[in-house]
This record gives C-alpha cells, structure tokens and sequence, in this order.
C-alpha cells in the first residue's frame, strides 16, 4: 500500500510540477470569442493555447454561413509568442462564421476544434 | 433442499452479483473525437482507448446481502496502447468487508478477482463525435480472496461501447450540444457453470449455478469545456470551465442458468462530478442502489486519473506500435 501512495503523490507532483508533463495543445482564449457577437468586423482571429505549437502543421479556417473561406492566407505564430495563432481575415460582412482550428503541439500531440461567432448588432 | 442450503446459495448469488456490481467500478480509458473529450467514467467503462491510469479508486457501499453489510474497495486500473487502437487494461481490487456486527468484528479483506480487458476501438467518426469499440473482459477466476467474494471460476465478458456526443445538433440548440452519451453492453459468461461451496453456519456442501448476466449500462454527461471552446464562452471561473456533470447507471441482469440467483436486475445510479484538467482527471460521485438487492444505502466513489499521453508523450504514454502522434484532447478552458 505504501508503494501505491508514493506512485500516487509522485504522479501527482509531476502534474502540479509539470516537469515530465507537455499536454495537448487546448484551446484556452479566442478572439472573437467563442459564441461572441461583434459589432464591428474583425480583421484578425487570434486563438491562444496552453502549449507551445508547430505552426507549420497547425491551421485556421474560417468560414461564411456559406463555406466561402475567409482567412486571407495561413495562419502564423503572433510575434513573439509560441502559444498563439493568427490569421487575417477578408472584409466580413455581417452574418455567423466558422473558425476551425487543427495544431500540432511541440509534444506531437495533436488537437482540434471548433466554434462560431457572429457579425452583425 | 434444506432452508440452510437454500439460504447460502441464495447468499452466494447475491453474493456473485455483488461482487459483479462492485468490481464493474474499474473506470476505463478516456477518448477524443473531434471536439469531443469523453472523460474516464466510474461505474461503467469509457468507449475508447488511452495510454492512462485510474489510481486510486475508493468506493465506500452497503451490500445488497441479508444482511447488509459495509464494504470498501480500492482499486486501480492500468491501460496501455499496444497500437492507436488497441489497448490492454489490467484492474486489481482490494475489498475489505466490514462485520454485520459492527465495528469491533474482524470482517474480512482481500483482494477481488484480477480483471484484464483487451479493447479495440472499431470505428470512430469525428464530424459526428461517435466512437465505437469492442473488447473482451476476464476475471481470472481464483486469483482473488473467497472471503471477500471473489468467484473461483473464470469469467468471460465480451462488450461492446460506445459514445455519441450531440455537437453536430443544429445551432437553434447550441445549449444541448455539450450533452453526450456513453454506453456499453456485455454478456458475463463464467467458465463453470456451477460452483461448490460449504455453508458456514452447517457445513453442508452447496451446489449454485453461475449465471449468465447481461451487463449494461450508460452515461448521460454535459461537457463545460464543450460548452466554453466550441459553444459560447460565458465568462465562467475558470474551475467551473474544466467540470463535467454526469450520471452513470451500471446494471447486471441474469439472463441463463439462473436458477439460483434469479432475474433480478441489480445495479446503481451514480450521480457526480468530473473535473478534467491538462494531465489529469478528479471524479466524485454518489452509489444509489436501484433495489435492496443492490444494496441498503447511497454510498460513494472517488477516483483520481492520469493521462499517461500526457505526462509521458515520449515513453510510456505513446503505443508501442505506431506512430505515437495523439489525435488530441482538445478544448479545455483555463
């Protein structure tokens, strides 16, 4: 039983360490947010991490009600920082639009996701 | 037949399916499907695979024996990825089971029947967030205490599992889309049909048949971290964006050679709470017994969980055959 607890609280202190730990890349802020409504059109859509990312396997798409993509170009690593994704944006009319996320964490992990914000009053 | 005789091997069915409900708490592995984390669950398994481990698993509960009788379990579970898909889990229990009498008995403890599940993951469509998988149980009949109930015959369940999360609902119903459900179903088939054992109070030698028990069960669970990356993002404290709601049902249903345990359906509802972090998983839930055959009082589970993929990408935590590169848990909030 003694062995257990020790197996137990050295795991746990890995965990709270993270030493030995280097999760999925998950999805910690957006902007716009996630489910947001925005008066104004954004021109960019900048999606923080937890991890550090390999940009050159990570992507953003961003779609109209109709499918048309959006995004004007790849997306690429704010300057400066490991953890967020940028793309820029063709003029958005007001209407819903898909931001769909697929990255790749320097662990190799990789994740996916997405969500929807709204143009419009 | 005498009384005695009638009574003990009633006492053994009831008994056997005890040792079913409990030893069924050996939580299995979590899985990603797209958007979609369906978090290692307590009473039932998950339907998928994973480089993880459950430990330790505290349940605390009143048996469904006449009479009934306290009992704690403490178990752990280990899976490993032999490919992406396949997994091999091994489940051992401890169980001390307290006296009738009270506090001041001895009662008596030891460890449960081994349990390893060989697991496969059949089909898995992201868009659609469903996953589906087969596997095959087996109690390693003898390997455990009789004291505590352990069976001396081998047990073979072939399962099948799945999970369906409702993200792909129309936006008209964003507020459901972070439901999900899980479920699983089996068929226990011991590898002897009968078993002998001596009644304690008369020492008379008693002949039961080992039923064969439908084991099924399933989750209803609704994802915050769904709904703060892929719905709307209200704002919530960040502890309550990493917390899923859930209730579990695990239930065994004798379906041949139970002439003496009966058709009864036993099993528990047990509702909780998960809190999913980066590496890790906290669950806690209540053990509501459906009948007095399952047990007298609400009792309680507890279980820590860690992803081995995560904490150890580059070791332990990736397939021993493939290439090791996680399809990913995505979307949790901080």
């Amino acid at each position: 039983m003694k062995r257990i607890v020790k197996l137990v609280s050295a795991l746990a202190l890995l965990m709270m360490t993270g030493v030995a730990a280097q999760a999925h890349a998950h999805l910690t802020q957006a902007s716009p947010a996630v489910g947001s409504t925005v008066t104004a059109a954004p021109k960019v859509v900048t999606l923080s991490f937890s991890e550090s990312l390999e940009p050159a396997f990570s992507s953003v798409a961003v779609t109209n009600a109709n499918g048309v993509a959006m995004q004007a170009g790849k997306a690429a690593l704010v300057p400066g920082t490991k953890t967020q994704l940028q793309v820029k944006l063709k003029p958005l009319k007001p209407g819903t639009y898909k931001v769909q996320w697929r990255v790749l964490s320097v662990d190799t992990h990789r994740t996916q996701g997405d969500f929807s914000f709204r143009v419009g009053p | 037949m005498s009384n005695h005789i009638i009574g003990a091997a009633l006492r053994r069915a009831a008994a056997m399916l005890m040792t079913m409900l409990v030893t069924s708490t050996a939580a299995g592995a979590h899985e990603i499907v797209g958007n979609r984390m369906f978090p290692a669950t307590l009473a039932i398994d998950d339907p998928g695979v994973a480089d993880e481990l459950a430990l330790p698993t505290v349940a605390m509960t009143k048996t469904g024996d006449d009479p009934s009788v306290k009992q704690l379990d403490v178990s752990g579970e280990y899976s490993k990825l032999i490919t992406e898909d396949f997994a091999v889990s091994f489940a051992p229990t401890w169980s001390h089971v307290y006296a009738p009498g009270g506090p001041n008995l001895a009662g008596a403890s030891g460890f449960q029947n081994l349990e390893t599940t060989f697991k496969y993951r059949a089909y898995k469509n992201a868009e659609h967030e469903f996953v589906m998988s087969v596997g095959l149980n087996v109690e390693w009949g003898g390997s455990g205490a009789q004291d505590v109930g352990a069976e001396r015959s081998k047990t073979y369940t072939p399962t099948l599992y799945f999970g369906k999360g409702l993200g792909d609902l129309p936006a008209s119903m964003n507020w459901a889309r972070p439901f999900a459900i899980t479920g699983q179903l089996g068929y226990a088939m011991p590898a002897s049909r009968s078993a002998a054992s001596v009644d304690p109070d008369t020492g008379d030698t008693v002949i039961t048949t080992n039923p064969n028990v439908l084991t099924w069960g399933g989750t209803l669970q609704y994802s915050l971290p769904y709904l703060k990356s892929a719905v709307v993002d209200l704002g919530l404290p960040d502890f309550v964006n990493h917390l899923i709601p859930i209730v579990e049902a695990s239930l065994q249903t004798p379906v041949a050679s139970f002439s003496d345990s009966g058709t009864v359906t036993t099993g528990t509802i047990n509702p909780g709470v998960i809190y999913v972090g980066d590496s890790y998983q906290i669950a806690v839930e209540a053990v509501i017994p459906i009948n007095r055959q399952s047990g007298t009082s609400v009792g309680g589970i507890a279980q820590m969980h860690f992803f081995l993929d995560d904490i150890f990408p580059n070791s332990i935590g990736k397939p021993i055959i493939g290439s090791g590169i996680a399809t990913g848990r995505p979307t949790l909030g901080h």
